[in-house]
C-alpha cells in the first residue's frame, strides 16, 4: 500500500509534467503556429498588391523613346534619283534636299549609300537660285576648304567616300527653316546574268558591327582631327580594326517609317533604253507605273514617293532570243578612247564534279528578324540539294566561329538531317566577329579530297566595318577554296560581298526578302555545280589597259565584262577575241566592231573607277600604299570621280551666317532597314510562384489545424470514458 | 463517422499545406543557395577565360556580375532569362545587345528573389557590371518605369548605351504571370580610360 501510494505520488507530480506538456502541445503551439500562419497569411494578402502612390503607372512606346534618346532630329532629308538607262550603262542624278527644321544655324552631316560600282563624276550645291559647282581635290585640301568655308559663314558642302559604298555628305550654313540640296551624279554599270539585267540602288545603311579595341579619345582620330565634327556624328567608337568607326557608323532615326509617312522620302523616276522592246519589268520592291514611248520606257513610284527604308532593285528582259552574246560600247573623251566589252560564253552541259561545301552562316544581331529566316531557309534549301558524293559542314558564327563537325563529313541523308536540325536551332545575337569563321572556313581544307571542289558558301548581310582586313584574309588563305557569298537583308553591304566574292574567285547572290530565296538559292545552286569556263584570256586588236586584269571563272549565264582604254579607236572590222576553258574544252569567240559612231556616254568614268578599285585591291596583295594613293589620286583627279582620297567640295563665296550666330553640327538620321529594326523581343517573365504557395499553405496549414482541433472536440466523450475508467481502476486499490 | 471524415480533411489540408511549403521553400531556397556556386563559377570564368558551369548538369553559366552598393546588392549574371534560369539567378535577356555597344542589356530577375531590391532603387543609384573578360562598366539608373508588356515591345537596339533591369509588377503581388513589368533604366556613364584599357590578361 506504501508502495502503491508512493508510485501514487510520483505519478501525480509526473502528471504535473504530462499536463504541462499536453498545455504546451495543444495550448501553446497551435496558438503559436496559427498566430504564425496568420502573419503569413497577412504578409502575403493580395490586399496589398496595389502600386505604391509615387510610382504612376505608365504604358505605351516608352522604351523606345528613351532608346531613341533624342526629340525630333533638326535636319531631315529626301532624295530625288533620275536614273537614265541606255545599254549597260546607268547614270543617276541624285538630289539629296536637307531641311532645316530648327531655329538654329546647323551643319548637316548625312551618311548614304551608293551602290559599289558608282563613280560619281560630279556635285552640285544648290540654294534657292544659287547654284554651286563642285570641284574634285584631294581629301585633305577639301576638309581645309569646307572648314575654311565653315567658319567664315558660308553655305558649303563636302562629299567624302569613307567606303566604295559609303559616303558623308557635310552642309555647313543651312539657315533656320531653310533648305539645301545637293545634286550628285554617277555612272553605273547595268548588272547582266543568266539573260537578265538588273540594277540596284540603295537607300539606307545596315548599321556595321565595329569589331577590334576601342580606341582611347583623340588616340587613332589624329589624321581625321581635321574634321573632327566626329563629336557625335557616328554612333560607334573607333576601334584598332576600325579607326574610323565614327564616320561609317550613320545615325538612324528611333522609329521606322513607312511609304505613306516617310522619315526619308525618295522619289524616283527612270528613263529606260535598251534600243529593243522589253519582255518584261520588275521592280522587286517598289511599286512603279511604266510608261512605253517605242523603245524607251519611263518608270516612276505608283505613290510618288517612298520610304528610304530599302534598295530599289529593278530587273528586266529583252525579248527571248534577242538577247545580245556580245557587245561593245566605246566613248570617247578628252582625246582618249574607253570601251566597254561584254561577251557570253558558250553554255556547254556542265560535268559535275565531287564537291566539299562548307556553309558559313551569319548569327550575329544584325541579322535578327527576317534576315535570319532567310538566311535560315536558304542554308536550308542549300542542304536539301546536296547529292550523297558531296561533304559538307556548317559553320556559324556571332562573337565568336562554331561548326558542326570539326572536318568536312560526307553528305548521307543522315548528316544532312544533322545539319537542318542545327541550321534550325540557330538564332541572331551578339556581334559580328567574321575573321574568325572565315579563317576557319577557309584553314581546315584536308589535303586528302584535293580532287575536290571545295566551296565555301557565305551566308551574311556584312554588317562589318573592317573589310580591309577580312579582303587580306581571304586573299591569304583561300588556296584551292572558291568563296561564294549570300547577301542578306534589305540593306546589305553589297561592296564588301561583292569584293570578297571576286577575291574568293566565286560570285555573289543578294537575297532581299523571303520570296526570292528559293530562286536565287537554286540559281546560285545550279551555277556553282560546275564552272562554265575558267582560263578566259582576251585578245585584243591594240595595246590597251584593261581591267580586271585577271577574269575569274564563269558560272552559268556570267558574262565576261572587261572595261578598257585604247590608245585610239577600234577600226570598224577588227576583233576581239576571246579564249577559255569550258567544259573541258578549249573555246574561243570572237567580237567584231561595228562601223557605228555611237559614244556611249559613261563608259570612260566606268573605266576609272574600275582601275581605281583595282589599284586599291592591289593593297590586299601587299602593294605599296603610296604609291597606290598617287596612283588612284592621278586617276581621280584626270577623271573628276570621288575617291578614298578625293572628295568633292562646292563653296558659295557670299557669306549667310552673321558671325555672332552660332552654328551647331547635327547628324542627318537614316531610316532603319526594313524588316530588321526594331526587332522587338518578348519580356521576360520575372515572378516564382513563392509567394502564391506561402500563401496556398499559410490556408491549408490553418485549416488543418481547425479541422483537427474540431476532431479533437468531437472525441471528447470517449476520452472522458477513459478518465472515469482510470478512476474506477483506482478504486479498485 | 463524422470524426473519420473531419480526421481525413485535416490530413489533405494538411499534406497540400506541407506540399505548397515545401515548394515555396525549395524556390527560397534555390534562389538563396545557387549564387554561391555560381559565384564560383562566376570566378573561374574571369580567371581562365572560358564559360564555366555552376554545376556540371546546369545548362546555364554566369556571363556577368551585377553590383548596386545602393542597395548592398552583388549577384552574378547568368546567360539565359528562361524560367529555370531565372530560379538560380538573374539572367541577361537574349536580345541584348554585348555589353558596351549601343543599345540595351535586358537583366531579368524574380521580383520576390533577387530582384526583391527592386523597390528601393532610386533614380542616380549608380550600378556596376563586370563582363567575362574582367571590364568594369559603370551605369546610372536613369529613369524608373512600369510598363505594360503586352503594349510595350521590348527594343534592344538603339545609341544609348543602355542596361534595363527588369522584374515583374506589382512587386509584391501573388499571382505570378501578370503583364505589368517595373524596368530601371541605367545608362552607361562616359566612357573612362580604364574601362576602355582593363582588358585583363590572368595568368594561372
Amino acid at each position: 500500500m506504501s508502495f502503491a501510494h508512493h508510485f501514487y505520488a510520483r505519478t501525480r507530480s509526473s502528471s504535473q509534467w504530462r499536463v504541462a506538456g499536453m498545455w504546451y502541445c495543444f495550448r501553446l503551439l497551435p496558438g503559436a503556429i496559427v498566430a504564425g500562419l496568420l502573419v503569413l497569411l497577412l504578409s502575403a494578402s493580395p490586399a496589398r498588391a496595389v502600386a505604391p502612390d509615387h510610382m504612376p503607372l505608365q504604358t505605351g512606346g516608352l522604351l523606345l523613346e528613351t532608346a531613341a534618346g533624342e526629340s525630333h532630329p533638326a535636319v531631315m532629308q529626301s532624295s530625288n534619283f533620275d536614273v537614265s538607262i541606255s545599254g549597260m550603262v546607268a547614270v543617276v542624278t541624285l538630289t539629296q534636299h536637307f531641311a532645316n527644321e530648327s531655329s538654329d544655324w546647323v551643319e548637316g552631316v548625312y551618311s548614304f549609300p551608293l551602290p559599289d560600282e558608282a563613280a560619281v563624276r560630279s556635285m552640285e550645291l544648290i540654294a534657292g537660285e544659287r547654284r554651286i559647282v563642285g570641284r574634285v581635290r584631294e581629301r585633305q585640301l577639301a576638309q581645309q576648304q569646307y572648314r575654311q568655308a565653315r567658319e567664315e559663314g558660308k553655305r558649303a558642302s563636302l562629299v567624302e567616300q569613307q567606303r566604295p559604298n559609303l559616303f558623308t555628305n557635310r552642309i555647313s550654313n543651312i539657315a533656320p527653316g531653310e533648305s539645301v540640296s545637293v545634286r550628285l551624279e554617277y555612272v553605273q554599270p547595268v548588272l547582266y546574268r543568266q539573260g537578265e539585267f538588273s540594277l540596284r540602288l540603295p537607300t539606307t545603311l545596315t548599321p556595321r558591327y565595329m569589331p577590334g579595341r576601342v580606341l582611347e579619345e583623340g588616340a587613332g582620330n589624329s589624321k581625321r582631327e581635321i574634321l573632327s565634327i566626329n563629336d557625335g556624328s557616328g554612333w560607334a567608337q573607333s576601334t584598332d580594326q576600325v579607326p574610323d568607326a565614327a564616320l561609317i557608323s550613320p545615325f538612324l532615326h528611333a522609329s521606322q517609317g513607312s511609304d505613306t509617312s516617310p522619315l526619308n522620302a525618295m522619289t524616283l523616276q527612270v528613263s529606260l533604253d535598251m534600243g529593243l522592246p522589253l519582255a518584261d519589268f520588275t521592280s522587286l520592291y517598289h511599286e512603279v507605273a511604266i510608261a512605253r514611248q517605242q523603245f524607251t520606257y519611263q518608270i516612276n513610284l505608283v505613290d510618288g514617293r517612298a520610304e528610304m527604308d530599302r534598295d530599289v532593285l529593278l530587273s528586266w528582259r529583252v525579248a527571248s532570243g534577242s538577247e545580245p552574246q556580245a557587245a561593245w560600247l566605246s566613248e570617247t573623251r578628252n582625246g582618249k578612247h574607253y570601251g566597254l566589252l561584254m561577251i557570253v560564253p558558250p553554255e556547254t552541259a556542265p560535268v559535275p564534279v565531287p564537291r566539299e561545301l562548307v556553309f558559313v552562316i551569319d548569327t550575329s544581331g544584325s541579322m535578327a528578324g527576317d534576315s535570319i529566316r532567310q538566311a535560315k531557309s536558304s542554308l536550308r534549301r542549300a542542304l536539301r540539294r546536296l547529292s550523297s558524293d558531296d561533304q559538307l559542314n556548317v559553320i556559324a558564327f556571332d562573337s565568336r566561329a562554331r561548326r558542326l563537325y570539326p572536318q568536312a563529313m560526307p553528305a548521307s541523308q543522315q548528316r544532312i538531317a544533322q545539319a537542318l536540325s542545327y541550321v534550325d536551332r540557330l538564332e541572331a545575337s551578339g556581334g559580328t566577329e567574321m575573321l574568325a569563321a572565315l579563317q576557319m572556313a577557309l584553314s581546315d581544307q584536308s589535303e586528302l579530297h584535293s580532287d575536290r571542289l571545295r566551296q565555301v558558301v557565305f551566308v551574311t548581310d556584312g554588317a562589318v566595318g573592317n573589310e580591309q582586313t577580312l579582303f587580306e584574309a581571304i586573299n591569304q588563305s583561300l588556296g584551292q577554296s572558291r568563296l561564294f557569298t549570300v547577301g542578306i537583308g534589305s540593306a546589305p553591304n553589297s561592296w564588301f560581298m561583292r569584293a570578297s566574292a571576286e577575291l574568293g574567285r566565286g560570285t555573289h547572290t543578294h537575297i532581299g526578302s523571303a520570296g526570292e530565296v528559293a530562286e536565287r538559292m537554286d540559281a546560285l545552286f545550279d551555277a556553282m555545280a560546275a564552272p562554265v569556263a575558267t582560263d578566259i584570256d582576251i585578245q585584243w586588236p591594240a595595246e590597251v589597259d584593261s581591267a580586271p586584269a585577271r577574269i575569274p571563272d564563269l558560272y552559268h549565264g556570267d558574262p565576261v565584262q572587261v572595261v578598257a582604254r585604247l590608245p585610239q579607236p577600234l577600226a570598224p572590222g577588227s576583233a576581239i577575241t576571246l579564249r577559255g576553258v569550258t567544259g573541258g574544252q578549249a573555246w574561243e569567240r570572237a567580237v567584231t566592231v561595228s562601223a557605228s559612231r555611237d559614244s556611249h556616254e559613261g563608259v570612260a568614268s566606268l573605266w576609272a573607277r574600275r582601275k581605281i578599285r583595282e589599284l586599291l585591291d592591289g593593297r590586299a596583295q601587299g602593294a605599296d600604299q603610296a604609291s597606290v594613293k598617287s596612283s588612284v589620286l592621278a586617276l581621280a583627279l584626270e577623271h573628276q570621280l570621288l575617291s578614298p582620297y578625293t572628295s568633292f567640295v562646292a563653296v558659295d563665296e557670299t557669306p549667310v551666317r552673321e558671325p555672332g550666330s552660332t552654328l551647331t553640327s547635327r547628324p542627318v538620321p537614316n531610316t532603319a532597314p526594313r524588316g530588321q529594326a526594331p526587332q522587338t523581343y518578348a519580356w521576360p517573365s520575372t515572378a516564382t510562384s513563392a509567394p502564391l504557395s506561402i500563401y496556398l499553405a499559410s490556408v491549408f496549414l490553418l485549416s488543418a489545424i481547425l479541422v483537427w482541433r474540431l476532431a479533437r472536440d468531437e472525441v471528447t466523450p470517449a476520452a472522458d470514458v477513459c478518465a472515469s475508467r482510470s478512476r474506477m481502476a483506482q478504486t479498485h486499490v | 463517422m463524422f470524426s473519420a471524415v473531419t480526421r481525413c480533411a485535416a490530413c489533405v489540408c494538411l499534406c497540400l499545406g506541407l506540399y505548397h511549403l515545401q515548394y515555396a521553400l525549395l524556390i527560397e531556397a534555390k534562389a538563396a543557395m545557387a549564387p554561391f556556386l555560381i559565384e564560383r563559377a562566376w570566378q573561374q570564368t574571369l580567371v581562365s577565360g572560358v564559360t564555366s558551369r555552376p554545376w556540371p548538369w546546369a545548362d546555364t553559366w554566369p556571363v556577368a556580375q551585377l553590383e548596386i552598393p545602393a542597395v548592398d546588392v552583388r549577384l552574378p549574371i547568368l546567360a539565359s532569362t528562361s524560367g529555370e534560369a531565372l530560379a538560380f539567378a538573374p539572367g541577361l535577356h537574349a536580345g541584348s545587345v554585348l555589353w558596351g555597344e549601343p543599345g540595351s542589356a535586358v537583366i531579368g530577375g524574380h521580383r520576390d528573389t533577387h530582384f526583391d531590391f527592386m523597390a528601393d532603387l532610386v533614380v542616380n543609384d549608380r550600378l556596376q557590371i563586370q563582363d567575362s573578360l574582367g571590364r568594369q562598366l559603370r551605369y546610372r539608373i536613369a529613369e524608373l518605369h512600369v510598363i505594360d508588356s503586352a503594349h510595350t515591345p521590348l527594343v534592344t537596339e538603339g545609341n544609348e548605351h543602355q542596361v534595363l533591369l527588369v522584374t515583374c509588377y506589382p512587386l509584391d503581388a501573388l499571382h505570378a504571370g501578370g503583364s505589368l513589368r517595373y524596368v530601371a533604366v541605367a545608362e552607361m556613364e562616359p566612357l573612362q580610360p580604364t574601362f576602355l584599357a582593363s582588358r585583363r590578361s590572368f595568368k594561372l
